[in-house]
Parts: structure tokens; C-alpha cells; sequence
């Protein structure tokens, strides 16, 4: 519990000093793996390198736990943009403003819950922007 | 007296259950696989009540393609969590099992182990070992105060687990 909140207070005090990245953003991610200073979660964090329903997952820590995460197919293609909010930060006191959205257009949305994982240790809802079509979401199925 | 004095067989203010074990599996190793739904919504250790004897091995695997897992006992010595095991008995703490990966451990010391997944905790993934020889009574839950309520909710009851020896969660 305690490393979240540190890792949550490190999270939070990035997100007010993250600049807007300085070049095009969309180019940055758009194939795996993205530009610095984006970073494979499962280097981070003890994690599956390949998450089914997911795909290869990469963020730039600074910005933990929000994100945004940027997810890949196996092909390298950028299929999601995921934001991942604790429920106990959804609350009158916190907001979670300007977040990045590197992704590009997108296609569709996905909200839902998630128990936790290494990096987000607790209860927190995964806010997914697919940059394919709904029928691409196959593509990391598994 | 040091907390956990009283926190086993009966002592200080615990309920204690005059049950004998029903079920005890005998001799190979008990098998826990650590699941969850594929978006990771839902949790849990299956099964997450187990009934064994002293001196046998609990096995945890995960079968959960997108998420890691620990299996820890409640132990001081683990994430300074309150400590929910006999008196004697040595702390574990699998650190983090990625799919397919497995612990082991071998418990000795008769009564009643709890654990929980490090970063499913809050969740509510946690699991209930009892260790009785045959016949064996005098079995005591955890008294409340220690862990807040959704967690302590997460535990099977020590009746179910001496009455039914396996306990399995609807997924």
C-alpha cells in the first residue's frame, strides 16, 4: 500500500511538470516501440510482456499511474491509448487534467474495471481509446 | 504479551470452534492456481479455503495469462502486514509469479495461515490455509480489527474449510 501512494504522489507531482511533447506525437507511438521517454511496462513492473485483450504495453513512468499507456499488436501497429484511474482518486478532491492523448484519432471506447496489478496496485477503472476498429481489438486478443 | 500470543488456539478474546477436521487430503501436494477474468476485473486464488495436514506442500500457480500474482502470508515481516499465522511458523512470500510460474511451501506447524496477493489485496484476493492433524480440534478465527473489512470478507470461514476441506469462489 505504501508504494502505491509513493508511487501514485511521484505519479501525480509528473503530471503537473510533463510538458507537451515536442515533436509529433502521433509519430512518436505510432509504431513499437514508441520514442523516449516511453518505456515497456513489463521492464518496470513484474508483467506478462504481452497482456491478452491488451496487447504490448509502453509508458513513460513520469506520468504512472494515469498514463497514458500506448498498446501495440503483435504486428507493432499502436491499437489503444489506456488511461488507468484508481477508484480512490475518483473522488471532489483529485482531477486528472491534460492528460496526454498521443494515440491519434480514435475509434471507439472502452471503460471498464480492473482489480489491480503490479503498478497500480488497487481497484482502478482502465479508460481504453481504440485507434481500430472494434473487429481490430482481435488482434491482441491473445 | 505479544499480539500473536493470542491470536492462535484459543487464547485472549478468539471464538473458538470445537470442530474436528472432516476432510484432510492425505499426502501429495495441494494444488492453489491464482486466476482472474481475462480484463482482470475479478481476482482470485482457487481454491481459496484448503484443509492439509502438518508436513504438507501447498503449491500456488498462476493460471492468469494477463496479470501477476503473489501468494504472502500475513506477517510483520511482509509488508509490515498484521500477522495472521500460528505462533512458530515461518512467514512466506512467493514475491511475483508471472503465468505458468509456480511456489511451494511446506507447512509444519498446525493452525490457521492466511495470505494474500500483493497487489490484488485490496481486491479481496486472499486465501485461507487450515493445517490439522486428523481429528485435531480447538480452531480459532482472527479476531477483526486488524484488516479492514473488505479484505477480512474475502476469508472462508475455518467451519466451511473443516466441514467441506476444499472451498472454491465463484469466478
Amino acid at each position: 500500500m505504501t508504494r502505491f501512494f509513493a508511487f501514485a504522489a511521484l505519479a501525480l507531482a509528473s503530471l503537473a511538470a510533463t510538458p507537451v511533447l515536442a515533436h509529433d506525437p502521433a509519430d512518436a507511438v505510432a509504431t513499437n516501440p514508441p520514442d523516449a521517454p516511453y518505456q515497456k511496462v513489463n521492464t518496470l513492473v513484474p508483467l506478462p510482456e504481452f497482456l491478452p485483450g491488451i496487447g504490448e504495453l509502453f509508458v513513460d513512468p513520469a506520468t504512472l499511474p494515469a498514463g497514458p499507456f500506448v498498446a501495440y499488436n503483435h504486428d507493432g501497429k499502436l491499437v489503444s491509448t489506456i488511461y488507468m484511474i484508481p477508484l480512490s482518486r475518483m473522488n471532489a478532491d483529485t482531477s486528472f487534467d491534460d492528460l496526454a492523448a498521443p494515440g491519434g484519432n480514435v475509434d471507439h471506447v472502452d471503460i471498464y474495471f480492473n482489480a489491480g496489478h503490479p503498478g497500480v496496485e488497487e481497484p482502478h477503472e482502465h479508460i481504453v481509446l481504440w485507434h481500430v476498429p472494434v473487429a481490430g481489438e482481435a488482434s491482441v486478443a491473445e | 504479551m505479544e499480539r500473536r500470543n493470542f491470536l492462535w488456539w484459543g487464547g485472549g478474546m478468539a471464538a473458538v470452534f470445537s470442530l474436528s477436521p472432516r476432510l484432510a487430503i492425505g499426502g501429495s501436494v495441494v494444488e492453489i492456481a491464482m486466476q482472474g477474468r481475462p480484463d482482470g476485473s475479478k481476482v482470485w486464488f482457487d481454491p481459496y479455503g484448503v484443509l492439509i495436514q502438518p508436513g504438507q506442500t501447498v503449491r500456488w500457480t498462476n493460471k492468469d495469462k494477463g496479470n501477476a500474482h503473489t501468494a504472502t502470508a500475513y506477517a510483520l515481516e511482509n509488508y509490515d502486514h498484521p500477522r495472521r499465522m500460528p505462533e512458530g511458523a515461518k512467514p512466506f512470500d512467493s514475491d511475483y509469479l508471472l503465468p505458468d510460474e509456480s511456489f511451494e511451501v511446506t507447512l509444519d506447524v498446525p493452525g490457521l495461515y492466511d495470505y494474500f496477493c500483493l497487489p490484488h489485496e485490496l481486491s479481496g484476493m486472499v486465501g485461507r490455509i487450515v493445517v490439522a492433524a486428523p481429528e485435531q480440534t480447538g480452531f480459532a478465527d482472527y479476531p477483526d480489527g486488524d484488516l479492514n473489512a473488505e479484505i477480512i470478507a474475502g476469508f472462508p470461514a475455518v467451519t466451511d474449510i473443516l466441514a467441506r476441506g476444499s472451498l472454491q469462489k465463484d469466478e
